[in-house]
């Protein structure tokens, strides 16, 4: 049991040039797949939602997403991208992608219609009505997919490893070098930093959420349990919810469900 | 200086059979998907592998199920109890799966059981939040009818709580379906089973991309007809949100 | 005088040999009454036996009712093979043999031989020597490094049977066009190139028979290590991501003359044939017609046999349990 403890700080004390190496190749790779999923999802999804257009194909695409395992994207890639970073980053894009886009359509496609009517009653154009009523509302929404999938990337980049990509998968697919101190070591250091991760967007959600909304969300997620960030049963299909807000109401609560973090991989 | 026992030295060696020529382009070049090759080994190659990782799925499921059902139920006596069962299920939830596999090695072995038992962790804490959620979700007015009718605890269990709590629970075991039949492809980095292991296999000889191709479609073509049961499962039972829909 | 030494004990163990043959003809059950005093013992062979290796197996099935086996191979195609070769010619004989294949890298997979999950496998001399058992010195021919690795597994309480003709070293490739444009003909040479990549199976990187070597031997202060997993460096030098690659002497690709196999003067990859590595106990308990099996075996795997065992697996992308078993068949092993 000494492994669990002293081993696995030996083993950091004892190796922190490659740790640190390892962790911001880790970071690069994530940082950059959840970028550029950022830049395709979040303008094609809060544009989607503005038109309320497509939904079937927003909600589910998150559906999809959840369903496809990693490992295998990462094989189907391989005769296509060859062995390296390159392959690891777009199965991570295409990962991180699914969730950050069905929660940017969501986030903008439930904005309250009255809001935008008073908007566009205001005499405020289509786009500004996007820009300065929307999207506001929107952003703490946005952000928590993002954060999904952020957590869910750094926790999958470990896979870059067997693929040759570099990061903290390094250490954990090299028990010949690193025994299992490495591996136990690693694994703490990527609990923590999805750990960090989490509570980084967690933090921006808060900053982008409009006053009036912060209390009404602390509220309701206070009301129905579970941590912040883990999936709790304010994230689930629940019947009186079902029931108040309406079809549509229902189906993107499945939609947000869909987005809930998955395991470390 | 070779052996100590050499056979025959100057005898001509052993023989060396033809081990199956006629190999075509497409395997000696690697080309991206080589069918006639795929054909040739389906049987041998990528019909056990999908066989095993649907069995390492249903045991996983199932005994995760098992598992989580029976707390959920204990929680929903002792609320104490889901606060703990949760951060240990959260906790087991981020390990890293290739270290989780490799830590138990070192404890259990190199066999089933150990893949078995980090799967099941995996599951716990979607099965169990949901089976508890779904059970907390049965409206208050819905109990006090059910003990307006003189029904027992146990009754009230299993023929009216239960069955509302359905679907959350479905939503659930299609989440857990999903997330292992996708860890189980790394299990193969462990015992030569599942999906993964035409993966791995390929990975240590050559990269031929074949295997990746087609074990990589195979598993994502199993998760998505996984996925799609359980989703009709879940619209099968919610009969309410199927006649909205049809309203709407 | 070390010959006449090595002719003693080849001739002492040679003997041995012969006479537990010859009990274990006259004691086994169902093995048939003449057993197999025929064959000649294992230490004669070299002097005009048969090549056909099927000489000095035992016939019947002497593996009847002996306790199971557990097997293990490392994971690359050379290993999975054998431990096809090995595991499927214990099975034709009798025994019950579990193969559990693709384990892990060498320190993976002798942690799993001294936890008891496996209670053999078939490992490279060389690689005892220097990687397990990290005795400092190097050896200077491979007899000198099977007795050295013998002698450490056997403190251990494992059993090294007898070596394969055939030797599997580490080595260094590049691409022909780039050797011939940097006039790269041995590992020393590249000290020309300043700093250079070298891609290899991650456990290189703190090997002598790998980047340490390459550092203290050859003074290459400045390679820059990649880590690839064992079979995509071949890919990886074909799209030039990286200079140099590790690559097996026995590799399927090698034939292809693409590749420009560096010559490793001062010796860091060692000599490395192949031994099983097994466990003292199960020598005995499953007879001595285990260990003849196995060095039967051995003894078959030429240089030749091994190379073309390795192409139809690596190139061809034949099934290694098949290609064991055409093998074996065409060697007389399996009737």
């Amino acid at each position: 049991m000494n492994d669990f403890t002293d081993g696995a700080w030996n083993f950091i004390t004892t190796h922190v040039n490659l740790v640190l190496s390892d962790l911001g190749t880790h970071l690069v790779l994530s940082a950059e797949s959840v970028a550029i999923a950022i830049v395709l999802g979040v303008p094609l999804g809060v544009w989607l939602g503005h038109i309320h257009r497509f939904s079937f194909l927003a909600i589910n695409i998150s559906n999809l997403g959840r369903a496809l395992p990693s490992l295998a994207i990462l094989a189907i890639l391989l005769p296509y991208t060859g062995v390296g970073q390159l392959d690891v980053v777009i199965a991570l894009v295409i990962l991180a992608f699914p969730p950050i886009l069905t929660n940017s359509y969501v986030a903008v496609e439930q904005v309250d219609a009255d809001t935008v009517d008073a908007a566009r009653g205001n005499g405020l154009t289509p786009l500004q009505v996007l820009t300065k009523v929307e999207l506001p509302l929107a952003l703490p929404l946005i952000f928590a997919g993002i954060r999904t999938s952020a957590v869910f990337v750094v926790a999958t980049a470990t896979l870059a490893g067997i693929f040759g990509g570099g990061g903290l998968g390094d250490i954990i697919n090299n028990r010949e070098s690193y025994g299992l101190n490495g591996i136990i070591a690693a694994s703490y250091i990527l609990i923590v930093l999805a750990f960090l991760v989490q509570i980084a967007f967690l933090g921006l959600e808060w900053l982008v959420t409009p006053p009036g909304l912060r209390v009404s969300r602390v509220k309701r997620s206070r009301r129905r349990g579970g941590a912040p960030g883990w999936p709790s049963p304010a994230d689930l299909p629940d019947e009186h919810a079902d029931r108040d807000r309406g079809e549509e109401g229902a189906a993107s609560e499945d939609a947000l469900a869909a987005t809930r973090p998955r395991p470390g991989l | 200086m070779t052996g100590l026992f050499l056979a025959g030295g100057g005898g001509g060696g052993p023989v060396i059979p033809n081990f199956g020529g006629g190999t075509s382009k497409c395997v000696i070049d690697n080309g991206r998907f080589c069918w006639d090759w795929f054909t040739q080994n389906w049987s041998g190659t990528f019909e056990p592998a999908l066989i095993q990782h649907i069995e390492l799925t249903v045991i996983a499921v199932g005994i995760g199920f098992a598992i989580s059902f029976l707390l959920a139920i204990a929680a929903h006596r002792a609320r104490w109890l889901a606060p703990p069962v949760t951060f240990l299920g959260s906790l087991l939830y981020t390990i890293p799966s290739l270290a989780f596999f490799e830590i138990m090695v070192s404890i259990t072995g190199i066999n089933w059981f150990t893949v078995e038992i980090a799967l099941v962790s995996y599951t716990l804490l979607i099965l169990f939040t949901n089976t508890l959620a779904g059970l907390s979700g049965v409206s208050s007015e819905v109990l006090d009818a059910a003990h307006g009718m003189g029904m027992k605890p146990a009754q009230v269990l299993w023929k009216v709580e239960l069955p509302l709590a359905l679907p959350t629970i479905i939503a659930g075991l299609r989440v857990a379906v999903v997330t292992v039949v996708s860890l189980a492809t790394v299990a193969a980095y462990i015992v030569p089973a599942g999906l993964g292991k035409p993966i791995f296999d390929a990975i240590g000889s050559g990269l031929f991309n074949t295997k990746f191709i087609a074990a990589g479609v195979l598993c994502v073509a199993l998760a998505l007809v996984g996925d799609g049961l359980f989703a009709g499962l879940q619209r099968v039972l919610t009969p309410w949100a199927a006649a909205r829909r049809g309203a709407a | 005088m070390k010959s006449t030494k090595l002719f003693a004990r080849t001739m002492g163990v040679g003997l041995a040999a012969a006479l537990s043959v010859a009990l274990a003809a006259c004691s086994s059950s169902g093995a048939g009454g003449t057993g197999n005093t025929g064959a000649p013992a294992p230490g004669t062979s070299g002097a005009g036996a048969p090549s056909q290796s099927a000489a000095g197996l035992p016939s019947g099935k002497p593996g009847a009712g002996k306790p199971a086996i557990v097997m293990g191979d490392k994971n690359f195609a050379e290993e999975y093979i054998l431990g096809e070769l090995y595991s499927q010619a214990l099975e034709a004989k009798g025994y019950k043999v579990t193969l559990k294949g693709n384990i892990g890298s060498s320190a993976t997979i002798d942690k799993a031989l001294t936890s008891g999950k496996i209670q053999m496998y078939p490992e490279y001399t060389g690689v005892i020597y220097t990687e397990l058992a990290h005795l400092g010195d190097r050896p200077k021919s491979a007899q000198a490094t099977y007795e050295g690795a013998k002698k450490w597994e056997e403190k251990r309480g494992f059993a090294v049977l007898n070596p394969t003709p055939f030797q599997d070293a580490d080595g260094i490739a590049t691409l022909k066009p780039f050797a011939q444009q940097h006039g790269l003909k041995t590992i020393g040479d590249l000290k020309k190139l300043g700093s250079f990549t070298y891609g290899g199976p991650p456990e290189n990187k703190t090997r002598y028979q790998g980047v340490i070597g390459m550092k203290q031997a050859y003074g290459l202060t400045k390679v820059q290590f990649k880590p690839l997993s064992i079979g995509a460096q071949y890919q990886a030098l074909d799209q030039h991501q990286v200079d140099t690659i590790a690559i097996f002497t026995t590799d399927g690709q090698l034939a292809s003359g693409k590749y420009a196999v560096l010559k490793d003067t001062k010796g860091i990859f060692g000599y490395q044939q192949v031994v099983p590595v097994v466990k003292k106990s199960l020598i005995k308990s499953e007879g001595p017609a285990f260990s003849q099996i196995l060095n039967a075996v051995s003894a078959s795997l030429t240089t030749d046999a091994i190379v073309a065992m390795n192409k139809a697996v690596q190139i061809d992308q034949q099934d290694p349990g098949k290609v064991a078993h055409a093998f074996l068949q065409a060697n007389g092993f399996l009737s």
